[in-house]
């Protein structure tokens, strides 16, 4: 109640990982479209990226070919660019989130912190129920494939 | 009369199927009101107070509440007290768990790829 306004505790994640290569390396990886095209997106998804413009104001558009033939779209629009230290991007396609991607120096490693900000509380619990749905949804594929495999073992 | 008996009950029982816990937590002012309850029962009217809007508003966000299996509510002489049933909230955390390892699942495969970029260029520096 008293701290509703300033608390973002209930629509943020952070992440991190201390990553075995010099941060000149992982930042290409994460800013050129060449690399990052190998390793967005989720298992079994390959990605097509038509613009990245990385600098302020420039716009990132990545479409995300899902196993099952869907395209999803993400467009984003970088807010904030310091080389070798910070990428701030606003995806402002669904679900909207403000991410930010900071790269600290540890001799020949990189620790990378991954935080995202969701535009409010429902939009971010909207994104989990949906992500909870599709889930849902592979788990129910699988099981179908499952029980298809043992229907044929029984013919 | 009796169809509009019948309609109003079916709706409501529509709307009951509808209601999980994270439409009981998509709200801001039912969130405030689980904060509230969370460490102890509160009466109907003194969560009523604590807010800008109707009374009528208030019981209508306990009702979804008590819907949606997160809150009781008990009679006490004429008071009607709210207690929080927070068990069900853990289903929202291991939700969020599930996503939070989409992103890191992201993190593994950046991981992976640089593993492989880097053994690319040391071979080709020893060339």
């Amino acid at each position: 109640m008293e701290n509703k306004k300033n608390s973002t505790r209930d629509r943020e994640l952070t992440l991190s990982r201390k990553l075995n290569a010099p941060v000149e390396l992982v930042w290409e990886a994460w800013t050129k479209p060449e690399h990052i095209a190998n390793w967005w997106g989720p298992d079994g998804f390959t990605n097509t990226i038509s613009t990245m413009d990385v600098k302020p104001g420039g716009e990132w558009n990545l479409v995300m070919h899902g196993p099952d033939g869907r395209d999803y779209d993400n467009k984003s629009v970088f807010r904030e660019i310091v080389l070798h230290k910070k990428i701030v991007y606003e995806h402002v396609s669904y679900p909207k989130f403000i991410a930010t991607i900071e790269f600290e120096e540890q001799g020949e490693a990189t620790f990378i912190t991954w935080h995202m900000l969701f535009a409010s509380a429902e939009e971010f619990i909207q994104v989990v129920k949906t992500f909870k749905a599709d889930e849902g949804l592979k788990q129910n594929i699988e099981k179908l494939s499952q029980y298809l495999t043992g229907m044929n073992v029984k013919n | 009369m009796l169809a509009l008996i019948f309609a109003s009950t079916y709706l409501h029982i529509i709307m009951k199927a509808r209601r999980d816990v994270y439409q009981a937590i998509a709200d801001p002012t039912r969130r405030a009101i689980i904060g509230m309850i969370a460490d102890q029962p509160h009466n109907v009217n003194s969560i009523a107070e604590k807010f800008e809007v109707s009374r009528q508003a208030i019981s209508l966000h306990v009702r979804i509440l008590t819907d949606c299996g997160l809150v009781i509510v008990k009679q006490r002489g004429r008071d009607r007290f709210c207690e929080a049933r927070l068990d069900r909230l853990s289903e929202v955390s291991a939700w969020v768990d599930r996503y939070r390892q989409h992103w890191e699942s992201k993190i593994d495969a950046l991981e992976t790829y640089i593993d492989k970029l880097k053994k690319q260029r040391d071979g080709k520096q020893k060339k």
